[in-house]
């Protein structure tokens, strides 16, 4: 559905992005996560066909943004990270004229509007000028108007920054929702959080490489050679030491008074074993858990804290 | 104690290039006109010094004009800029007091028109000894001179407290600073030749009087204004109510809904759009014109009125050979009121960051071209036209015009043709230009210089250098002046001063009219295929300059 294939832009002798090349499958949720400076605006204004390649390709849609810009702009939707609304607009003005430019006929505009109005949960402000719209309010008509012409690509820059929590909250329900009905959304963010539980497939961007990307699970794995147990003492913890000690592929131990963590090569098989030994050897513990590794992990991990 | 705004814009205007920069074209060019018209005679007529006189108050005019068009572009994005970079809470919000705010900004805004005055005094001394102008002539010109600046900076900075936008707040200046110094032109070249000491006592004393009381007025004004601001927004930005706005309204309510209001702002639309529609111009038109509120608009309708009674009564009523004057004041509307709504038709967008929102939408490039430009001609246009009803009513209730009907026809085919070329050029620097503000001022100069400084230039060589070549070759030069158009018109009207009619024939000249009409045809299709290509390649209208 969206592919770059070696794309490059240098602005003189400084280079924003270099020999990127990555493929997102049609209904995926792809993170595109970074360091502020890392590329990832770069990468998309070249996408939505707002910026010129230095060399390379991409398609959208099947079709070459170079080369067929419009039938890219038609398959699209785009939210930039930072952007404007017009003054003197009602918010049903705003949609109308957007629905409009994306040549949506009349007969089926209005409830094109209203449909995504009650999507995006605007339909009160309906008649409020956009330029007194709060910012939460202001970022959800910008979705909003990136629907409106129901694009099977959805390419949104940062679309949570300066969202309160329960915005935020909603907007992940959303772009899951959008995801179910089939769209492909590929979305740039460096809130990790945000990303994390509702990516299908990540990539990370530093310095205008891609280090690391593919399915999220996927990622986890090849990033963690170790496991990480987190184990909750309640009686006879040394003991419950010695055995983490003791066992095969053990690395390293983290004691935080009654919660260990220990970073052991082990697989699920070891592990469940670990558990029952703990337990013939009489020591207690309310709780035993494999640790899954977190975005923040595999981001500190592969990227340097570099920026451009 | 020191005030930290007035530090803050010294500092920044001083390490700004541009203004070193303008300080020596000022200097040099004024400096070049001394030097062209300087007398070369191997002996100098003191006893007859005409010329010498000529000379000098040319150098004064030039420099006045000069002045008064640069005092705006410092002072009028005083506030506004603050607004735009949405710094203008935190002005307000600090310890700074609302005095301390505004006297900064008109300091800061004063300073450099002060230096570019003070700067070219050497160059007056040196016309000192050619005779003819008095030591105490010169002392009252630059009283004169700093006392109508400090007055326009003062407008210009109320201006920019009034509007949200530097480019509202620009030609609101302009057209308020524009007729006082016409008028003290006129003024100071009549008094040349009243009684001996009337050009003494009304430059040090009435002119500095009246400035004094105007900036008094509305530095309080201001102050008041800072200390109790309007409802800037969450987002720094003015919340403007129309309906409200047209209910506390003076003099002047614009009705969209009713004929003429609506030839130039359609009524806001209650319904969707229909499917043959330009979004685009359809949202210009109806949407962007009032975004900022009604009060410029309001404020050019009336203030372009006002003056153009006392003119056609003049002009088209009083003395009607004097008629391609009303006409000249109608271009020179014209030329201050198209780019406010042309300028910054693209460059609001890039500003506004809705630019490519826009951008990736299907619409074609010449669908947006054509609905930027259509809006800005159509508003520019209708408000220029609005102007020339009384020619019209003028060729029917006034005998005398009835012989020059074609030549009338053909003046308001120049106005026509200049509506469309200001549009042009606005456009223009829109698609060139990041920035709005940086938009309209090059709109500004590039319209001066296209349809004033040859007019100025001619004019200057047939004063002083009438037989030379290099005055023919400036003469025809002129013809890319509507001006020139306007005054190239045949015309057989009386001349009513004497007290008998005796009629005055001026016969028509051909080449500047023919000249004229080519060489705008030939500009606008260059500039509208240059913009055309400019923002196909939308990769640059992105970016911008």
């Amino acid at each position: 559905m969206i592919e770059l294939r070696n794309f490059t832009k240098r602005y003189g002798e400084f280079s924003a992005v270099e020999n990127l090349t990555f493929k997102i499958e049609p209904g995926e949720l792809f993170g595109f996560i970074g360091p502020n400076g890392a590329g990832k605006s770069t990468t998309i204004r070249f996408l939505v066909t707002l910026l010129q390649a230095t060399s390379g390709e991409g398609f959208v849609n099947g079709f070459s943004v170079a080369r067929n810009p419009m039938d890219v702009r038609r398959s699209i939707g785009y939210m930039p990270d930072a952007f404007g609304v017009y003054d003197g607009m009602k918010v049903w003005e705003f949609l109308d004229f957007f629905a409009t430019a994306y040549q949506i006929p009349l007969a089926r505009r209005k409830s094109v509007i209203n449909d995504v109005m009650e999507l995006l949960d605007i339909g009160a402000k309906r008649n409020e000028q956009v330029s007194s719209l709060s910012r939460g309010m202001t970022q959800r008509l910008c979705l909003a108007k990136t629907l409106v012409h129901d694009p099977p690509v959805l390419i949104l820059d940062e679309p949570t920054s300066g969202l309160d929590p329960r915005a935020r909250l909603e907007i992940k329900a959303l772009l899951r929702e959008l995801r179910s009905m089939g769209k492909t959304i590929l979305i740039a963010s460096h809130i990790l959080t945000e990303l994390a539980d509702c990516c299908t497939s990540i990539g990370i961007l530093e310095r205008g490489k891609l280090l690391l990307h593919g399915p999220i699970d996927e990622v986890y794995r090849r990033i963690q050679r170790n496991r990480r147990v987190e184990v909750r003492f309640l009686a006879e913890q040394e003991r419950g030491l010695a055995l983490l000690r003791k066992q095969p592929g053990f690395v390293d131990l983290q004691i935080d008074g009654p919660k260990v963590v220990a970073e052991i090569a082990a697989d699920e098989q070891q592990l469940a074993g670990l558990a029952d030994e703990m337990i013939r050897e009489g020591v207690r513990f309310h709780s035993f858990a494999d640790l899954d590794p977190t975005l923040e992990d595999v981001f500190m991990l592969v990227t340097k804290g570099a920026v451009n | 104690m020191a005030n930290p705004v007035f530090q803050r814009e010294l500092v920044a205007h001083l390490r700004a290039h541009r203004s070193f920069a303008l300080q020596a074209v000022f200097v040099l060019l004024l400096g070049a006109l001394v030097a062209i018209a300087w007398p070369t005679e191997n002996r100098v007529a003191v006893n007859n010094p005409e010329q010498a006189r000529r000379l000098v108050d040319l150098f004064f005019i030039g420099q006045f004009l000069l002045a008064s068009l640069t005092t705006p572009v410092f002072a009028a994005g005083a506030l506004t800029g603050e607004k735009e970079r949405k710094t203008y809470e935190m002005l307000l919000a600090s310890a700074l007091r609302p005095a301390q705010i505004v006297g900064g900004k008109w300091a800061a805004a004063l300073l450099p028109s002060v230096l570019l005055i003070i700067s070219t005094l050497p160059i007056v001394m040196l016309c000192l000894p050619l005779g003819g102008v008095s030591l105490y002539e010169v002392l009252a010109a630059y009283v004169g001179l700093l006392a109508a600046l400090t007055c326009f900076s003062m407008v210009s900075i109320w201006c920019s407290a009034k509007f949200a936008r530097t480019t509202a707040a620009l030609a609101t200046a302009y057209l308020f600073v524009l007729p006082p110094a016409l008028i003290g032109v006129f003024l100071w070249q009549a008094l040349g030749s009243a009684a001996a000491g009337s050009r003494i006592v009304t430059f040090i004393g009435l002119v500095p009087i009246a400035s004094a009381v105007i900036c008094s007025i509305l530095f309080l004004t201001l102050t008041r204004l800072l200390r109790y601001p309007p409802d800037v927004g969450s987002e720094g930005r003015d919340v403007i109510d129309e309906q409200q706005e047209l209910r506390e309204a003076v003099g002047l309510i614009i009705q969209r809904d009713q004929f003429p209001d609506r030839l130039f702002a359609p009524a806001k639309r209650t319904d969707l759009l229909p499917d043959d529609v330009n979004p685009v111009l359809d949202k210009e038109l109806r949407s962007e014109l009032f975004s900022q509120g009604t009060l410029m608009l309001r404020l050019v309708i009336q203030a372009s009125l006002l003056l153009a009674v006392p003119l056609m009564g003049a002009c088209l009523y009083f003395q009607p050979r004097w008629a391609p004057w009303y006409l000249a004041y109608v271009l020179l509307f014209n030329m201050l009121t198209a780019p406010v709504f042309c300028a910054g038709s693209v460059s609001a967008e890039r500003e506004r960051q809705t630019l490519d929102l826009l951008l990736v939408t299907t619409l074609k490039p010449g669908q947006i071209l054509w609905g930027k430009l259509f809006s800005g001609l159509r508003v520019s246009t209708v408000l220029t036209m609005f102007l020339m009803w009384p020619v019209v009513l003028a060729c029917v209730f006034v005998p005398d015009f009835y012989p020059n009907l074609l030549s009338f026809v053909g003046m308001t085919l120049v106005v026509c043709v200049t509506c469309l070329v200001t549009a042009v050029v606005s456009l223009f620097c829109s698609v060139s230009f990041r920035k709005s503000y940086v938009s309209l001022t090059t709109a500004y100069l590039a319209l001066g210089c296209l349809f004033l400084l040859p007019q100025a230039a001619d004019y200057f060589m047939q004063s002083f250098l009438p037989e030379s070549a290099a005055a023919r070759v400036v003469h025809s030069g002129a013809m890319v002046s509507p001006f020139a158009a306007v005054f190239a018109m045949p015309l057989d009207l009386p001349d009513l001063g004497a007290g008998s009619a005796r009629l005055v024939r001026r016969p028509a000249d051909w080449p500047t009219i023919a000249g004229y009409f080519t060489v705008q045809a030939v500009l606008v299709l260059v500039l509208l295929r240059l913009i055309v290509r400019m923002f196909r390649n939308r990769y640059d209208a992105a970016a911008g300059i």
